[in-house]
């Protein structure tokens, strides 16, 4: 309970993410994810992300940045501040989160012609 | 038994034996050259074609007997042999006589090798116009087209030339294919040959959903098929009604669909305080109207245009009568001098489309059937050819495709003939089974009841049988007679005469009845229709309705026959059924019209006049003595002035209407017959 910060904040825990995990905080990334670590547990739910509070609940997958993705996903051991190989580009983009269910999200719209061509009134009256 | 000079093929289609058959087509002469009908006779050396062959008593004809399914296999694998395979991308696949006829009479195996070595046949294609395409490849020279052209159309521009192998169907020199009814030899070609440009390769005939329904762009009716896919009108097929079109549409019904796809009324629109029409919605633009409505009280005029339907025509005579108004127009008009509208016989194509070919005697006055209604004008040239008729016109000299005595364009010359100094006056004494035929557009002249009067009077001379009516009056739009049953007044002049109009009603008007100026600056102009043309222009409420495909809707013909379109595609956008838009409007107004639904319209339909339901039904009209009596009393001078048409050559008959000044292959059709005008042949 201590680790996470007293009942009440552990409660809240509890409820944001549905577990308590005890582990050690391997990182933090730029948007205030925190990401933990504890080989105690078995292969595939020993690493996990405790999401920024400025979240809520509205958390997903795709708030997880690009160099963090490969440590969760056990694509590599090194957390990318211990990775030397990770480049770092001037222009390598900055992350985005899905905007599914936002107004940026993308909007299919049809290329063909409508059917019917409506009349448009001639301007001069 | 069957009557002497039956054929082998019509025996035996009457007692329910089909014999396969390409080049026979009932409609036109029996050229039996395609051999595909032989059939085997009882103690006759070879098989006999049973499409030419009349049938003798005491003859055993064997349908399915091995010498005739020999003979059958044989002419299919010749038929192949120079046939392409190209049955996947061909636009009659699904629809081909070829196709069907080789799955049910062809061999089930092909002996043919000489692909290898010869291959097949191939022919140049012809251009032979904006509506039809030619693959002549595909060609099973059974000449139908040629036999349509010259028999039923009068255009002997197609014709055959070379032999065996090397014979082709073609206009011999490069030449357009141009007849008002040129798009039938799509419908007559048993293969792929002759297709529809504007259709081709937009859909299957299997995918397709086929709605019966009328065709208003004239005042005939014919019976059409709306083939619909997506609730897109795909094409428009004739459906066969032998006492209106027999099987046949003019290029206008069949080809000017694309028009209902573009410059609709798609959304309500109102007049804003910069004079722009703006789109608004349908609560908006009704409470708008209905308040105009009624301020203005009873000082509000109708005009019905050439589309409008029974039903709509039924609900704003209600509405307006509630109102306290009597100003409900027609478009066109028609002479009110004598019994004026009052008896129908004085608006009604009396005897009937069908009769008209078995007259003795046809005279046209001031009028060119060719244009204004080309399924009457091949009727009439049926009879020219196969009954002998004489056919005479008074009106400017038209080509309509047969022989015709040109009496003059001057209208007194009927007075002339009515007191036998004309000599005209004595061929039309005797004939047995005269027809006059009157064009509307001709009464349309002030003096228009003068010249009715006239032709009453020489009707009432002639030497017809009791049950054969003379007088004949031939209607150009769909509407006419259905609104005159109903009760508007035609021609827009009690419109006019009004002083105080506040609002105008038009229900589809286009044609320019009012010129912008003529109508006061105050008045309030609404426009019910479906395309956007002058009516739409000049208004300051536009209300969206529905197209002929697109509304269970009534029309009566110009023969007096009540007839339905039913619904193909749903209206576009916003738009609704005529009706309805005007039932909401009353509920609006605040003066409800007592129906709901389509068939309590239809028991209002039937209270006024109990024909307009009667579907399929021609009701007769009658009192031709008693018109006669009052027109004399009316006494209207005829005036000097020739008889004058507004639809004299081909490329006027493309466009005359909202739908057809809308279609682009319309367009195409008139480009066509002017460029060939320039053309040396």
């Amino acid at each position: 309970m201590k680790q996470h910060g007293g009942i009440r904040a552990g409660l809240y825990k509890l409820y944001r993410m549905d577990d308590l995990k005890p582990g050690v905080q391997v990182g933090e990334d730029k948007y205030g994810n925190k990401y933990f670590e504890n080989n105690r547990y078995f292969y595939g739910r020993n690493r996990w992300v405790e999401y920024a509070p400025k979240y809520g609940v509205d958390y997903d997958g795709s708030q997880v940045p690009a160099e963090w993705f490969g440590w969760l996903h056990y694509k590599s051991d090194l957390p990318p501040m211990k990775d030397p190989s990770r480049p770092k580009h001037k222009w390598i983009a900055d992350h985005q989160e899905n905007p599914s269910g936002t107004k940026d999200q993308y909007m299919p719209y049809s290329t063909t012609r409508p059917k019917i061509e409506p009349w448009i009134p001639p301007k001069s009256n | 038994m069957v009557e002497p000079g039956t054929t082998v093929l019509q025996a035996a289609a009457l007692v329910g034996v089909e014999i396969p058959r390409f080049c026979y087509h009932e409609r036109l002469a029996v050229a039996g050259n395609c051999r595909m009908c032989l059939v085997e006779v009882e103690k006759s050396p070879k098989p006999v074609a049973a499409c030419a062959m009349p049938v003798m008593k005491g003859w055993r004809v064997k349908t399915n007997s091995p010498l005739t399914r020999k003979a059958r296999e044989g002419v299919m694998e010749f038929l192949l042999v120079n046939h392409p395979l190209d049955c996947p991308i061909c636009d009659q696949g699904g629809e081909c006589d070829l196709q069907d006829q080789s799955m049910a009479f062809g061999s089930d195996r092909s002996r043919f090798t000489d692909i290898d070595f010869e291959g097949k046949r191939a022919v140049e294609d012809k251009d032979i116009g904006p509506l039809i395409k030619t693959i002549m490849t595909r060609c099973i020279h059974c000449t139908r087209c040629i036999r349509f052209a010259s028999e039923v159309a009068g255009i002997d521009d197609l014709g055959t030339t070379g032999r065996g192998t090397d014979m082709q169907i073609g206009t011999y020199v490069e030449k357009f294919f141009m007849s008002e009814l040129s798009g039938n030899v799509i419908d007559l070609c048993p293969v792929g040959a002759l297709t529809s440009k504007p259709y081709s390769f937009t859909a299957r005939p299997w995918e397709i959903r086929k709605i019966d329904s009328i065709d208003v762009l004239d005042a005939l009716g014919s019976n059409i098929v709306v083939s619909t896919r997506t609730n897109e009108v795909m094409r428009i097929l004739p459906r066969v009604n032998e006492e209106i079109n027999e099987e046949w549409i003019s290029d206008k019904s069949r080809f000017s669909y694309d028009g209902l796809k573009r410059q609709r009324l798609v959304t309500p629109m109102l007049r804003n305080s910069a004079c722009e029409l703006k789109p608004v919605d349908w609560e908006a633009a009704l409470l708008t109207v209905a308040k105009v409505i009624k301020n203005a009280g009873s000082s509000i005029g109708a005009i019905a245009g050439g589309f409008a339907d029974a039903e709509a025509l039924v609900a704003l005579k209600d509405l307006l009568n509630k109102l306290g108004s009597e100003a409900l127009c027609t478009e066109y008009t028609f002479p009110m001098d004598g019994s004026g509208t009052d008896l129908r016989s004085n608006y009604l194509l009396n005897n009937g489309i069908a009769k008209v070919e078995e007259a003795d005697l046809v005279l046209l006055i001031g009028t060119n059937p060719r244009f204004e209604a080309p399924i009457l004008n091949a009727r009439i040239r049926k009879g020219y050819i196969h009954n002998e008729s004489e056919i005479a016109l008074i009106g400017p000299k038209v080509d309509l495709r047969y022989e015709y005595d040109h009496i003059g364009t001057d209208p007194q010359i009927l007075q002339d003939i009515a007191s036998g100094k004309h000599p005209f006056a004595q061929q039309l004494q005797k004939a047995k089974k005269p027809i006059i035929i009157v064009g509307s557009e001709t009464l349309e002249r002030p003096d228009g009841g003068a010249i009715l009067a006239a032709a009453q009077t020489l009707a009432s001379k002639t030497a017809a049988a009791p049950g054969w009516k003379v007088i004949n009056v031939l209607q150009k739009v769909a509407s006419q007679v259905a609104a005159l049953d109903i009760g508007y007044a035609p021609g827009a002049s009690k419109i006019r005469e009004m002083k105080n109009l506040k609002v105008l009603f038009l229900l589809g008007a286009d044609e320019k009845v009012f010129e912008k100026t003529e109508i006061p600056k105050d008045c309030f102009i609404i426009y019910q229709g479906h395309h956007g043309d002058y009516g739409a222009c000049i208004a300051d409420a536009v209300l969206p309705g529905a197209a002929y495909t697109e509304k269970q809707a009534t029309y009566v013909n110009t023969e007096g026959r009540a007839q339905q379109t039913l619904v193909a595609v749903s209206p576009p956008g916003q738009a609704r059924e005529d009706w309805k838009i005007i039932r909401a409007l009353s509920e609006f107004i605040g003066a409800k019209l007592p129906y709901d639904t389509l068939d309590e319209v239809r028991d209002r339909l039937e209270d006024v006049a109990p024909h307009l339901t009667r579907y399929g039904y021609s009701e007769d009209a009658n009192y031709f003595k008693q018109a006669l009596e009052l027109s004399k009393k009316s006494g209207v001078k005829m005036d000097k002035t020739s008889l004058s048409l507004n639809q004299l050559e081909l490329e006027d008959f493309f466009m005359t209407d909202t739908i057809s000044r809308a279609s682009p292959t319309m367009a195409k059709c008139i480009q066509a017959v002017k460029k060939q005008k320039e053309s040396k042949y």
